[in-house]
């Protein structure tokens, strides 16, 4: 086989495994229900300006409408629906607008400041007839899509999304690239994960691209910004763990030399790995440890198609409570990052008050090889350091402080930087030492 | 690939025409089957543009919403977002792409390949052309991606509240408890982490860490299964997506690992409908890409998964296999599959060369005589003579009951060895069903010859004797009073001759004596047609 027909191999193999990850047919079914949606919205849109919303004209072309919505969410999950100039995106794939119904819904939009909809759950006639009202309505004089979206929420239509105008800027440093802070990071993923565990919860599937953007933000700011160690302040509790976990397993897994797909894979399943409570708490009669695990797998499943990405995130929830040692056999990498991960924050939750982070750490780290994977266990202890992040320290001036973020450097591993805590409250003041320039730890306390 | 005007140094004029390669090779895969040819002239065409784009140097691509630019000057234009590589790139977070010049081949196809998977418009991939690319791990390109990318907004606006599905859900109060059990403390260090050990999870990145990865979630499901805890359905979805990626990945090991898993378990119908959603006629195919031209042994690996193929695979891949060894190959896998699918092989039957149906037509009555009849019926459709004659032949010693209405259109058929077949196996076989259609072709418009008409008459008088009796009076009546006047036409002679042979064979015990009184009266030919017709009448041991 000479080398062009082994490039025609390799890349008929890509292709095919590509393929097998896709639901066949999806993106023809998208662009053709696309078109018939968009032509039967904007009909609509056209009907309002001739109509009273009450008459009787919307009621065939509505009630059609519904049920190709319908039929879209059901086969394709949330349908976005954008109008650039003449042409109108659904769910990224351009479909033929007919009689200029492009311009048509850019223009009945853009008085609104929107530049589309997204449609997270399917509407009845009556519900579509309210939202074409709604967008025939004259615009707020100020914050027009702000105000639409407030009329959206009180017609019981907070299922319709507005999407801003977006342009795509001409590049690096003038425009589109985010300037990336950790804490709109940290936020962005607790967002995602209540969104994941909303979706599953709603018994959708989980936007697995929308969480790895997100890990990939967090890769892009690094694991170790300080600001990523701070309890999340907002969120649900489960969100909260969720991306206490990601990050620690980002950590690992970035000093374990993970590529960088693999680490999305990884911080993908992080955001969702409990999801399988859900169904566990549905179910009732407790055992959920014992269940969650592969009840949340079972909802990672529910995404269409095949792709090594989803193979890894699901095997990684369902032995993410695997001994290493276990006689039925070790965990997936990623699984056993996870676990890691986890052990270490349910430890340090539940046992926090009483035992000091470093610690915690040290029981994991003597649990090397039976329950935890050694290698990824050290990895663990030097990505945290010798007093972890979060760590109640006191230390030499006779100053508490708090541990402020991850191990920086092998060589700064037991020199972190602290937070200087007000004495009389325990509230953090703006005062750190680095350890690193100056002074050392005196001691390790619980908390 | 719209192409911005206007004169280009001939540095953008080789960049263009990289890229321009670049993007017909990656459109040509979503068009073509990646071994067609085009698909090779078009990977010479792209790799001959890549050697002349970087005669000059490094060449850097900076990557706009909807262009491509080599130092500042535009190469590439294309404001369609669906056909635009540089609005793919640039979407996924793409900076900019700088190829060595001793790039090597599999490093350009490594960049064509993600492209072309996301051109193709292949729907459901998670991962974007950033990461893919990332992932390469190439040496002579460097790719420069910004992970923040998120498009501008025109007029931005406080987020809108989120739809349905925020609701809130919250974890049990004891989750994740009890707590593992743990040591006490130890001492903690830094310690570098063993290389072989950083290598081994790098591997997991591989197609068969993949594959791996997916058995040991099948072996969980299927155990899972048992215990009732996860439905067949959920199961077997996730089966068939695993056996659709080894497939892709012509990964015969992992598919047949999963086969022997499956088979492991206890049965029932979740087994057994795994199992054979697991075979399909891509298996087969993966199967015999493993082998030379002009072998017909398996290897080792193929001849695991070749069982869960069935004889339909086998015989829609026979359709288009033109190589003797491979041939003989897939009838023998079609052979071995009875007699569990003799119904599909004797569906397949008269679709087949000759050759072949009349290797599957003995193996089914060799192993499948249940089906044996059926495939008797199934030759009658086949084109090729000797083999109709063979299924007429077999039919009238199968068990049974007789398709007589599909021999019946036989009856019309051109060949009148056929016809004269089909004639005296319903004679032997037949029900009262077939009398019309056989006196019918007595009466046919083209006349049946002597030996055809005798056989047919013969039938006549078997299928249905009192019928037969009433038109072989009228057919020889007619010629009586026809004797009064001129000579008889063609049609009354044969019928004539019909009605004699059917006497010769009909049970009435005065059928003898009717022919000998139209013996009397009769010219030459048919007076000796009824004496032969009165001795084979007597040789047959009939009395009268």
């Amino acid at each position: 086989m000479d080398d062009l027909a082994e490039a025609q191999a390799r890349l008929g193999r890509a292709l095919a495994r590509a393929r097998a990850g896709a639901e066949r047919g999806l993106g023809e079914r998208v662009r053709e229900a696309g078109e018939r949606f968009l032509q039967g919205f904007v009909g609509l849109l056209r009907l309002s300006r001739v109509h009273a919303a009450d008459n009787r004209a919307f009621e065939a072309p509505a009630a059609e409408l519904a049920a190709v919505l319908s039929s879209l969410i059901a086969g394709a999950g949330p349908v976005r629906m954008v109008a650039v100039e003449e042409q109108v995106y659904v769910n990224d794939l351009r479909v033929r607008p007919a009689a200029r119904s492009g311009h048509a819904l850019a223009g009945e939009l853009k008085p609104h400041n929107t530049g589309g909809l997204t449609f997270h759950a399917p509407l009845d006639a009556a519900s579509l007839r309210r939202l074409v009202a709604a967008l025939a309505a004259p615009p707020a004089p100020v914050r027009p899509r702000s105000s639409l979206a407030a009329r959206l929420a009180g017609e019981r239509l907070g299922s319709v999304e507005l999407v801003g105008i977006h342009r795509y800027g001409p590049g690096e440093g003038a425009g589109g690239a985010v300037a990336l802070e950790p804490t709109a990071v940290l936020e962005e993923l607790l967002a995602l994960a209540d969104a994941g565990w909303g979706d599953l919860a709603a018994g959708r599937v989980i936007d697995p691209a929308a969480l790895r953007r997100g890990v990939s933000r967090l890769l892009e700011v690094g694991v170790g910004a300080p600001a990523l160690w701070a309890r999340p302040a907002g969120g649900q509790g489960h969100a909260a763990h969720a991306v206490e976990v990601t990050v620690i397993a980002l950590l690992v897994g970035g000093s374990a030399g993970l590529s960088p797909g693999a680490l999305q894979d990884l911080g993908a399943a992080a955001l969702i790995h409990d999801a399988g409570y859900l169904l566990a708490s549905a179910a009732g009669g407790g055992g959920g440890l014992a269940r969650h695990a592969l009840d949340g797998a079972r909802l990672a499943m529910r995404q269409r198609g095949f792709s090594a990405a989803k193979v890894r995130r699901l095997r990684a929830i369902l032995e993410h409570h695997r001994d290493h040692a276990d006689p039925a056999g070790r965990p997936s990498a990623l699984g056993a990052i996870l676990r890691i991960a986890e052990d270490y924050t349910n430890l340090i939750r539940l046992y926090g008050a009483k035992v000091t982070r470093a610690e915690a750490l040290g029981a994991m780290a003597r649990a090397g090889g039976t329950l935890y994977d050694p290698v990824l266990v050290q990895a663990l202890v030097n990505g945290l350091g010798l007093h972890p992040p979060g760590s109640l320290v006191e230390i030499d001036d006779g100053r508490t402080g708090r541990v402020v973020g991850p191990a920086r450097s092998p060589d700064l591993w037991d020199r972190p930087l602290v937070r200087i805590l007000e004495p009389s409250t325990g509230r953090p003041t703006d005062d750190t030492v680095d350890l690193a320039v100056r002074g050392r730890i005196w001691r390790n306390l619980p908390g | 690939m719209a192409a911005p005007r206007g004169p280009r140094s001939a540095r953008g004029e080789a960049a263009a025409g990289f890229v321009a390669a670049l993007g017909k090779a990656a459109r040509a895969l979503a068009l073509y089957d990646p071994s067609n040819s085009l698909v090779r002239q078009f990977l010479v065409e792209y790799r001959s543009r890549a050697s002349s784009a970087l005669l000059g140097g490094p060449l850097a691509l900076d990557v706009q919403p909807f262009e491509l630019t080599v130092a500042g000057e535009a190469i590439y234009r294309e404001e369609d977002r669906e056909r635009s590589i540089a609005f793919r790139l640039f979407r996924d977070g793409v900076r900019r792409i700088t190829v060595e010049p001793d790039v090597p081949w599999g490093e350009l196809v490594g960049l064509l390949e993600p492209l072309a998977v996301h051109l193709a418009g292949i729907e459901g991939g998670e991962r974007d052309l950033a990461t893919d690319l990332a992932d390469a791990r190439f040496t002579r390109i460097d790719v420069q991606a910004v992970a923040g990318f998120a498009p501008e907004e025109d007029d931005p606006e406080p987020t809108a509240p989120r739809g349905p599905g925020a609701e809130p859900s919250r974890l049990p109060a004891d989750f994740d408890t009890p707590f593992p059990l743990l040591p006490a403390p130890g001492p903690i260090a830094w310690r570098p982490l063993p290389p072989e050990a950083i290598a081994g999870l790098a591997a997991l990145d591989g197609p068969q860490a993949v594959a791996g990865d997916a058995l040991r979630i099948a072996a969980a499901l299927l155990a899972e299964a048992e215990r009732g805890a996860v439905s067949p359905p959920e199961v077997a979805r996730f089966l068939g997506e695993l056996r659709d990626f080894v497939l892709a990945d012509g990964a015969l090991g992992p598919l047949a690992a999963l086969a022997e898993l499956v088979a492991r378990q206890p049965a029932g119908p979740l087994r057994d409908g795994v199992l054979r959603a697991l075979g399909d006629r891509r298996v087969l195919a993966a199967a015999l890409a493993e082998l030379p031209p002009g072998v017909g042994e398996l290897t080792a690996e193929a001849a695991r998964v070749v069982p869960l193929a069935p004889a339909a695979a086998a015989l829609d891949l026979l359709a288009d296999e033109g190589d003797p060894a491979r041939r003989r190959l897939l009838l023998s896998i079609a052979a071995g599959r009875l007699p569990g699918d003799a119904a599909e092989v004797v569906a397949r039957l008269p679709a087949l060369a000759a050759g072949d149906a009349r290797v599957l037509f003995r193996a089914v009555g060799a192993h499948a005589p249940a089906h044996a009849a059926s495939a008797c019926a199934a030759l009658l459709e086949h084109p090729d003579l000797a083999l109709r004659l063979e299924g007429v032949q077999a039919l009238a010693g199968a068990e049974g009951e007789l398709p007589v209405a599909r021999l019946l259109p036989l009856l019309a058929a051109p060949e009148e060895e056929l016809r004269i077949a089909v004639a005296d196996l319903l004679a032997r076989r037949g029900d009262d069903t077939a009398f019309p259609a056989l006196a019918a072709a007595v009466e046919a418009p083209a006349p049946p010859s002597r030996l055809e008409a005798a056989a047919l008459g013969r039938a006549l008088a078997q299928v249905h004797p009192a019928r037969a009796a009433e038109l072989f009076g009228r057919w020889l009546e007619r010629r009586r009073g026809l004797l009064l006047g001129r000579s008889s036409s063609r049609r009354d002679e044969l019928r004539r001759w019909a009605a004699v042979a059917g006497l010769g064979a009909h049970p009435a015990a005065d059928a003898g004596a009717r022919i000998e009184e139209v013996a009397a009266s009769a010219d030459g030919e048919l007076r000796r047609h009824c004496a032969a017709t009165l001795a084979r009448r007597r040789q047959e041991g009939f009395h009268g």
